[in-house]
């Protein structure tokens, strides 16, 4: 009897090891600013490049871009796979002043829509974020003020390069996936051009990003690079221009660069129809649909993005 | 898109003598405004605005001395106002941003930032609570959010061309005396019922909420104090004729709201007359509301007490409620379900010359349940006057002083004289139910045409409408820049 009542109390206390250092190996992951469709300042003609035609008086552009997206967040280990943020849906409001070959812009970021499924994996427990109109009425997620100046060449010319740099100011709430509760920064160059029926733009850049999640799955790595081309046909339509390309664009943590798991690479094919007065207000309409190229580190499956602006260079008096 | 909003020769008459008579008077009288400012230097068409821009600063801080009161949040009741020396503030930043989208419908976005410290965590005061900036959710961190995100459609039907002068969440432009609008998306019911031209933005004018609008008009909003819904207006020459309905929090005075809008909502109607008396302006608003929300009612808090102690405020348990500790007391956390709550008012502004000015609010509401989204008062009276400084040579200085006075039911009085919250107020006793009342007095220092500075006195009486408590002297001060 005593025996048996020694052996039982052993194995209880073995198993109670066991559980105590499963527990200890299973983290909580902590969220972080999700969305890698880092929208070009109002005015700036594709989703994420910038067509640097800034030119004329005193005017100014406002955009509305709307946006949804799925599996921004897929962890996968071995055959396990778990979609934290499966669903995100997004409206991005800005308004940029520019002057000549200046612009100064804002754009705030309304979540309309995030969920996802929690889970463990990978040693690592998530918590799916839930954001909706009704849980969250009125939430606005990061800001960023920006300015941007063209250095070279001409609204028009067949090369233009500028640099431009922007503010993120934290809001939101980091279990909804809409913020890193950080201040960071992006520092860019970048460039256009038009030739003929080709017009293109890219950049390259800096994201200043103090939050390091390393090892986590997914998550931030500290400051990235940021890369990007765009080019297509910009074709004349009466009073307004028709464009259509492809945009890459992507970002990679310096600390693992161009790792697997540290780089976010998407494509996204664009549309746009645009009008081209000089004076008076003109429309911009934009389609983009897409995806992950490598659909990691935030880069979604799939998403598909429209956008509105209003944008007007006034003739210099 | 076309700039111009095709308005009638009539009206474009109409608004280029609007436009020239503010000119006249733009560096002497009018406060400064990045609008005004394009518009003087041929940058922007004021009168008929395709967009506008205005933006706004406020601080406000309050001080509140230690007053008398013989017993704070007795038997674990947690509402009390704190009889100890208290300073509050309030500061907020806010963008105001409108787009003209198409002839008679606009656009308007308007992110705020807003910090905040009330006094006793926002407890204690029941209708005249100091500070009308203060939010429910608010936090000494900055909070970034949107106030407004809507959509106005104007329909017009004719009659005589008005000027609608530029301002925040207004074009400028002209419209028919006669005209229907119709108003989307995510707004306050703060902003289209209730106006006062005499009150006017209290930024400018009075502190406390008292002076706001109606105490006791328990109108739909979050936690902030906005919603989502419609409005309709018909205006009819003199008159004016609206309905709106936004949704109630999921929680009273919770910040999710309860988007199911056919199924819980808070609904408003007002009748509006504008008349000239004298040769001065005045008008008279009767606003009606009708809730159907997710709340408690008095009478079965108690009943479900009196049935079963073991219903008590500190045995909620998961239900919704608001964290008293007081076993011997009811609580709506046991009794929420579908109800309906109504109340009417009467709101008259009269100007008696250019810069001086008189108003007159009075509610009465049905008293039977729990405050859902504004304060606990039942029934409010208020009545004041507002002078500018142009008598004296200061035409953008701004003086004025107000009476309020707020009451619950008697079944109200009841449920917190048995130690229940409803809140912001219950001090887990009520010796004397009485009206909560409040004087207030101001004078607000205008410099560069931009920036207010503000002094303010409150005497607060019976506040929580608890006789044995009280009186409260409020200070307080601010700072206010526009642009």
């Amino acid at each position: 009897m005593l025996s048996f009542s020694r052996n039982f109390a052993l194995a209880f206390a073995v198993l109670l090891l066991i559980l105590s250092a499963r527990a200890e190996a299973q983290q909580q992951a902590l969220g972080f600013a999700i969305e890698r469709l880092y929208t070009s300042a109002p005015g700036g003609g594709w989703f994420v490049m910038d067509s640097l035609d800034l030119h004329g008086g005193l005017g100014g552009a406002v955009s509305m871009t709307s946006g949804y997206e799925r599996d921004a967040l897929r962890i996968t280990e071995g055959s396990q796979a778990l979609s934290v943020v499966s669903t995100r849906a997004f409206l991005d409001i800005g308004g940029a002043v520019t002057y000549d070959r200046w612009r100064v812009y804002v754009n705030l970021d309304l979540p309309l829509y995030t969920g996802g499924h929690s889970g463990t994996i990978g040693g690592y427990t998530f918590t799916a974020p839930l954001v909706n109109l009704a849980l969250n009425p009125d939430t606005l997620s990061d800001a960023r003020v920006g300015v941007d100046v063209r250095l070279i060449g001409g609204p028009e010319s067949g090369f233009r390069l500028a640099a431009g740099a922007q503010l993120i100011i934290p809001s939101g709430n980091r279990n909804d996936y809409d913020t890193d509760a950080t201040y960071r920064a992006m520092f860019r160059i970048l460039f256009a051009g038009d030739s003929g029926f080709f017009t293109y733009a890219g950049q390259l850049g800096v994201h200043v990003r103090p939050l390091n999640n390393y090892p986590t799955p997914q998550s931030p790595h500290g400051s990235e690079l940021l890369f990007g081309v765009a080019g297509g046909a910009k074709l004349p339509m009466g009073a307004m221009d028709f464009v259509v390309g492809p945009e890459f664009y992507g970002a990679t943590a310096f600390e693992a660069f161009f790792g697997t798991t540290s780089t976010a690479f998407e494509g996204l094919l664009t549309l746009r129809l645009e009008g081209t007065a000089d004076d008076g207000p003109q429309l911009r309409f934009k389609l983009g649909v897409g995806g992950g190229i490598q659909p990691d580190f935030g880069a979604p499956q799939w998403r598909i993005v429209f956008a509105i602006e209003v944008f007007n260079h006034n003739q210099k008096h | 898109m076309a700039q111009d909003a095709g308005a009638s020769p009539a009206a474009e008459e109409t608004a280029a003598k609007a436009g020239e008579e503010a000119r006249s008077t733009a560096n002497e009288e009018a406060p400064f405004t990045l609008m005004g400012y394009l518009a003087q230097h041929g940058l922007h068409n004021i009168n008929n605005e395709a967009w506008n821009l205005y933006g706004q600063f406020t601080y406000i801080s309050s001080w509140k001395p230690s007053f008398q009161a013989p017993y704070t949040n007795a038997n674990g009741s947690i509402n009390s106002l704190v009889p100890d020396y208290e300073r509050a503030f309030t500061y907020t930043f806010t963008f105001f941003f409108g787009l003209r989208l198409w002839p008679g419908g606009e656009a308007y976005f308007v992110p705020e930032i807003i910090a905040e410290r009330p006094f006793s965590n926002l407890r204690g005061i029941g209708g005249a609570i100091q500070d009308f900036e203060l939010q429910k959710t608010g936090g000494e961190t900055p909070q970034l959010y949107h106030s407004r995100l809507f959509l106005r459609q104007t329909i017009e039907l004719g009659g005589e061309p008005l000027v609608v002068p530029s301002g925040q969440m207004h074009l400028g432009s002209v419209v028919d005396s006669r005209r229907i609008v119709i108003t989307v998306g995510n707004y306050s019911d703060l902003d289209i019922f209730d106006q006062n031209h005499v009150v006017g933005d209290p930024r400018q004018t009075f502190f406390d909420m008292a002076f706001m609008t109606h105490a006791s008009w328990d109108f739909p909003a979050d936690a902030r104090g906005y919603s989502y819904g419609a409005t309709v207006e018909l205006y009819w020459d003199d008159w004016a004729l609206r309905f709106g309905r936004l949704a109630p929090p999921q929680n009273p005075n919770g910040l999710p709201v309860n988007l199911h809008i056919w199924q819980f909502y808070g609904d408003a109607l007002e009748l509006e007359h504008d008349h000239v008396l004298f040769g001065q302006p005045g008008a008279i608003r009767i606003l009606g509301y009708r809730n159907y929300e997710d709340i408690g009612q008095f009478s079965d808090a108690i009943a479900a007490y009196q049935a079963n102690p073991a219903e008590n405020a500190a045995s909620c348990g998961s239900r919704y409620n608001y964290g008293s500790g007081n076993f011997t007391a009811p609580d709506m956390c046991w009794v929420r379900k579908p109800n309906q709550k109504l109340g009417i008012g009467i709101n008259i502004e009269q100007f008696v010359s250019k810069d001086i000015g008189f108003f007159l609010r009075a509610m009465y509401s049905d008293g039977k349940s729990e405050v859902d989204a504004f304060d606990p008062a039942d029934r409010d009276f208020s009545v004041g006057a507002v002078v500018k400084g142009a008598p004296w040579g200061r035409p953008l200085d701004v003086t004025g002083i107000g009476f309020g006075m707020s009451w619950i039911s008697s079944v109200h009085a009841q449920y917190l004289a048995m130690g229940g919250v409803d809140g912001f107020v219950g001090d887990g006793r009520l010796s004397g139910p009485g009206g909560e009342g409040i004087f207030e007095a101001f004078y607000s220092v205008n410099f560069f045409r931009a920036l207010w500075l503000a002094g303010d006195y409150q005497f607060l009486w019976h506040p929580g409408f608890n006789t044995a408590r009280g009186p409260v002297n409020i200070f307080g001060a601010k700072v206010h820049a526009e642009f």
